[in-house]
């Protein structure tokens, strides 16, 4: 086992990137009255890099993704996204990112295509760039046969593909992910998994997931949250002697 | 964005219903006024619908953020490039359209007595004028409250509540003493709204319903940044 502040510094040491990160979380601290739902967190995240955040519900997950999104302003701490500044520059750095909420808050009432050129219009896309992005989404989620239904009467694994396909629209270079395969059947959480893979590289990727399996499947490094607090950065991809995830994770989230 | 929030306000069932009660009670009101008092003044008739829309305007601004809250897509819109001021006058603006709506309708009314007598259009286009303003006020503070709720009918008892308390201040103004009695005065729905269907239109009250309508839509923009 590792320490977090040591597991950072080897995350740090091992990861050469070849531009800035695209994530710089510093600090963050979250209060929600008296509770303490983030405490001093800090990270980042390279270009083309996948990232998993790993903890038990309630441990602070969410609410550092809503920070990072800018839906939600942390107590203490900065965040840059793409080298913007999430309050000062909040409109820039919001431009960078796609992000897909917990359990895929959709307009049910609206058309698949309504829905995403209604989306596209949010991001800032001009009128011609639209069809061209809802083509392209259309046919990367596989949603070609779906795309004249109203949305409340798609499965939750079409639900689920429209709402990557709105966080795909600008081509961001950060996608974040909250809970993608949360409630997905089993074959479903293999597809969505697969799409994941195959969005690495060409967009950094920031998946929170309390399946711990889901994490080691998908991401090159996994942030292990407790209470709030990170508790170590493990590298999943070139660290062989470190022992598997959940071995690390049990010893790290044990009651002491 | 706009788009959006008009086909929210028009598909939906409860602009419908809403838009339906209105005139019904509105053609009651009028109809009592008409036959059984034998008053062809509409003053009474522009006061029951000002009070009417105290009544309807929470059911059209309720779930206006508090839906989007409940259902986590306040988070889609808040996560993308539009701001909040874009978010808040599309609602806002999507919400004022129908109780404009509903503002023409009462039109009908002054339209009918014109074929049998001749009345004063003045103050009755004073008084639709006071019941435009009045809605946008009562519009603004609508969104305000169900930006800070995520249940809508909390959203709608507390707008009830508030656009009650603002109607009556001037009664309840007695119970306090200077200068709060003063002050209950002044912010009176009721006081600053009642010139407008006598057909004295003071610069005063206008700018207390565009301050207040203000009011409502920067509450409601600082509520949508301060999560």
């Amino acid at each position: 086992m590792m320490s977090g502040s040591k597991n950072v510094a080897r995350a740090q040491e091992t990861a050469k990137p070849l531009s800035p990160p695209i994530i710089v979380a510093k600090n963050l601290t979250k209060r929600f009255g008296s509770r303490l739902a983030v405490d001093d967190v800090s990270f980042s995240l390279d270009a083309g890099e996948v990232m998993g955040l790993l903890g038990p519900n309630g441990s602070g997950k969410s609410t550092i993704l809503r920070m990072l999104v800018g839906t939600l302003r942390a107590n203490e701490g900065e965040i840059s996204i793409a080298g913007h500044d999430i309050v000062t520059s909040g409109r820039f750095a919001r431009t960078n990112i796609g992000y897909v909420p917990e359990n895929t808050p959709l307009y049910d009432s609206m058309r698949v295509t309504e829905f995403l050129q209604f989306m596209a219009g949010l991001k800032g896309l001009r009128k011609q760039q639209v069809d061209e992005a809802l083509e392209r989404v259309c046919d990367q989620l596989e949603l070609n046969d779906v795309r004249r239904q109203p949305i409340h009467t798609l499965s939750h694994g079409f639900r689920q593909r429209v709402a990557i396909a709105q966080a795909l629209l600008s081509s961001p270079p950060l996608i974040i992910l909250d809970e993608p395969t949360n409630g997905l059947d089993p074959r479903q959480i293999i597809e969505c998994r697969n799409l994941i893979l195959s969005l690495a590289g060409k967009h950094s990727i920031l998946v929170t997931s309390h399946i711990l399996t889901e994490i080691e499947k998908i991401a090159d490094r996994a942030g292990i949250l407790l209470h709030g607090r990170l508790l170590a950065v493990e590298d999943l991809r070139n660290n062989p002697d470190a022992g598997d995830l959940e071995s690390r994770f049990l010893a790290l989230t044990a009651p002491h | 964005m706009l788009v959006k929030e008009f086909a929210a306000i028009y598909y939906s069932s409860v602009a419908y219903v809403v838009a339906a009660v209105f005139m019904l009670l509105m053609s009651y009101t009028f109809c009592a006024q008409l036959f059984h008092m034998r008053s062809a003044s509409l003053a009474g008739t522009l006061i029951q619908a000002a009070t009417l829309l105290l009544l309807t305007v929470p059911f059209l601004t309720m779930r206006q953020f508090s839906e989007e809250r409940r259902s986590g897509t306040l988070e889609l819109l808040l996560s993308s490039r539009a701001d909040g001021l874009a978010i808040v006058m599309a609602k806002f603006l999507a919400t004022f359209s129908m109780l404009t709506f509903l503002v023409v309708m009462v039109l009908a009314f002054p339209l009918t007595l014109s074929f049998i007598s001749a009345p004063d259009w003045g103050p009755i286009v004073s008084g639709l004028v006071g019941l435009l303003l009045l809605g946008g006020a009562l519009s603004a503070i609508g969104l305000a409250v169900s930006v800070f709720t995520s249940n809508q009918l909390v959203a709608a008892v507390l707008s009830l509540g508030i656009f009650l308390l603002l109607w009556m201040s001037e009664a309840l103004g007695v119970f306090f003493g200077d200068p709060f009695d003063d002050i209950a005065v002044a912010i009176s729905l009721d006081t600053r709204f009642t010139p407008f269907v006598t057909g004295a239109v003071y610069l005063s009250d206008f700018g207390f319903f565009l301050s207040l309508t203000l009011l409502g839509i920067l509450l409601s923009v600082a509520g949508l940044a301060r999560r």
